[in-house]
Formats: C-alpha cells, structure tokens, sequence
C-alpha cells in the first residue's frame, strides 16, 4: 500500500533539510570578508584565456547520451518482458519479440559504430 | 481518495503553462522543455483515467508516451545542434529562411 | 484524507516548478526546475498505483531526457542563450488565449455532464506483470512499432549531431 512508499518521501524530507541546514548554519558561523584578490588565480597558473564555455564540450558527449536515452527506453521494455516470462503461456512468443526487438535497435548500434559515432578522439 | 477531477485539473494546469511557455519563450530548448511539461501532464491525464477505470490500457499509452517522447528530444535536440553549428542562432526568431 | 494532503503538496510544487521552467532565463535552472516537477509527477504516479510508471518517469525522464537537456546547454554557447529575452509581440496573445481555453476545460472537469467522475478507484497497485501481459499480447504490434521508431530516432539523430565533426 501507500503507506509503505512513506519512508522514501521521509527520506527525501530529511535530506533536503540537511542539505539546507548544513548551508544555512555554515553561512552563520563562517567570516565573511570577500576581496577580489580571492577570486584571482593564485600564486601560480596564469591568467584564463578565453571562456570556459566555448567549444570545449564535444558533440561526441551528445552522441552517447543520445546512444543512452535510446538503450534507457529499451530497458522500460525490458522489465514488463522480464516479469511475464515465467507465464508459460506467452513466454516463447514474448521472448522471441523481445530478441526482434533487441535486433532492431543493434541495427541502429552497428550503424552507430559504422559512422565512427563511438570513437573517442 | 482523492477524486479523479484534481488530477484533471493537474493535468490542465501543467497543459496550460507548458502551452504558455511554448508561446512566449524564444529559447528553442525551453520551447522544447515547455513541449516535454505539456507530454507529462497528458501523461497524468492517461494514469488517471486509467486508475480510475481500472483499466490497464492508460499506462501502456502513458508507457508509448514516454518512449516517443524520448526519441522525439534525441531527434530535436540533435535538430538544434545542427542548426546552431551551421547558422550560429539560438532563438525562433532569426530562423525565419523560409519567410520570403 | 492524507492522501489529498499528499496530492496537494506534490500538486502545489509541480506547478510552481513548472512557472520556474518557463519563467527562469538561464537554461540550466529551467532544467533543473523541470528535473523537480517531473520528480513531482513520478510522486502523483505513486499516488495513482502505478509504481512501474513512476520509476519510470524518474529513469527515462529525469535520468535520460534531463541528462540530454543538459548536455546540449553544455556543448551549446551558454552564454547566448542566457541573454535571450521574452518576444515582445506575441506575449498578449498567448496570456489571452490559454486562460480562456483554460477556463473552458476546467468547466468541463467540474461540469455536470462529466460522467467519469462516478467511478470508484481501484484500490491495489497495477503489478509490473499485468502490465507486461497487456503490452505482449494485446500490444505486441505497437511495441515492435517502437523498436523501429527508435532506430529512426537513433539514426537520425546521429545523422543530425555528426554533420561537421567528420
């Protein structure tokens, strides 16, 4: 029943409260005495050329995580196959759908592969 | 028991700001945010009725919903990144080629 | 009694993080405060018995979905999309417009003739399997659907993001 998902929102409750109040006690007790020399690279290093937010992510993080997404939504059909497999009398019909499935989407992994998508340069 | 109106109503109300957010924003991956908010609410939308009808067929459409919202932010989101590497434009308004 | 409670409070944050989404200018935050509303829509699916789909909501969208938003942010300049502003001309319009659809369609939720509303809740959890059993039997031809919906999104999406990087 619903009772029992009442921890995990407990949890959630407790958390979040934690996290402020470690920010919002540590925000009382802490100096406070900002000057712009603490903002500058210190003693060595030299000064940042450029943004940091140019150019420096490459599209290959968004080929992978679109590689990803499309396996994730493979796994949301994974689960509903894995729980009725032990129902004899769908199982050998579900598990080859399911293997169909899996060719299907490996088409679009090989293709993937093909085109040097998983190459990391 | 909370009744199958306030779901509704949620779901509505979560319609209508995603719908506004579509219309006023410029941001094309805000757009698409505001697209995925109006996805979910329709999704509260097919749970509900399908509690209430006590009919599975809600959540395998709910289940549909999620997957083809899921290839359809691939596709878009691949669409943007091309857009912005060969025209260099982030918002609606300048990608107006076909205006004539 | 508790559970009007607990739809209340998951309702009142949803849409307050779903204004934070279309209001915020900076698309990280937007991001982020949509991760918070979908989390909240994962909680009212738990309200409805269906603890498949609300795990669901929370792997597909706010572990892959959300992850892709901000992946784009990232490789994408930020800084120019911080800048944008709300359009000037059209605001009115969509203010106008969806209050009134709005209104509409919440007297139709709370109308007289709204039949649905007599139906009686079902009490237990749809369990993984009935569901499993519907979407292989009843929806077997969809769900091989799906598979070829998804290599089309795989491979042109691939296409799309490749063009310039040879």
């Amino acid at each position: 029943m619903l009772l029992s998902y009442l921890p995990v929102l407990m949890m959630i409750g407790f958390v979040t409260f934690l996290g402020v109040a470690v920010l919002f006690v540590s925000s009382l007790l802490r100096p406070q005495n900002p000057y712009g020399s603490k903002l500058s690279p210190w003693e060595c290093g030299m000064e940042p050329v450029g943004d940091a937010d140019i150019g420096h992510f490459r599209v290959h993080f968004f080929i992978i995580a679109i590689l990803f997404i499309i396996f994730d939504v493979e796994t949301l059909f994974l689960f509903p196959w894995a729980v009725i497999l032990a129902d004899k009398s769908i199982s050998t019909l579900a598990f080859i759908e399911m293997f169909i499935f899996i060719g299907i989407l490996a088409v679009g992994l090989i293709y993937a592969w093909g085109k040097g998508a998983l190459d990391w340069l | 028991m909370v009744p199958l109106t306030w779901f509704l109503a949620l779901g509505l109300i979560l319609f209508m700001i995603g719908a506004v957010g579509v219309l006023i924003r410029k941001n094309i991956i805000i757009m698409l945010m505001s697209v995925e908010l109006m996805l979910n609410s329709v999704n509260i939308n097919l749970v509900a009725f399908s509690h209430f009808l006590d009919n599975v067929r809600g959540q395998i459409f709910a289940v549909f919903t999620i997957t083809v919202a899921a290839a359809e932010v691939a596709v878009a989101l691949g669409i943007l990144i091309a857009l912005v590497r060969n025209r260099g434009v982030f918002s609606t308004d300048e990608i107006d080629t076909l205006k004539g | 009694m508790a559970e009007k409670f607990f739809f209340l409070m998951f309702a009142v944050v949803a849409v307050g993080s779903a204004l934070a989404v279309i209001s915020l200018k900076n698309p990280v935050h937007s991001a982020l405060s949509l991760i918070a509303c979908l989390l909240q829509v994962a909680a009212i699916f738990v309200l409805l018995r269906s603890p498949f789909l609300a795990v669901v909501q929370v792997f597909i969208y706010v572990g892959a979905v959300m992850v892709l938003f901000l992946f784009v942010v990232l490789v994408l300049n930020i800084k120019k999309a911080q800048l944008e502003t709300f359009p000037k001309g059209r605001r009115w319009f969509a203010y106008a417009i969806v209050p009134v659809v709005g209104i509409e369609f919440l007297a139709v939720i709370f109308g007289k003739s709204f039949t649905a509303t007599g139906y009686e809740a079902a009490v237990e959890e749809v369990k993984v399997a009935t569901l499993g059993r519907a979407l292989f039997t009843e929806y077997l031809f969809p769900f091989e659907v799906v598979s070829i919906l998804l290599l089309a999104a795989m491979v042109g999406a691939i296409i799309m993001a490749k063009k310039r990087w040879d």
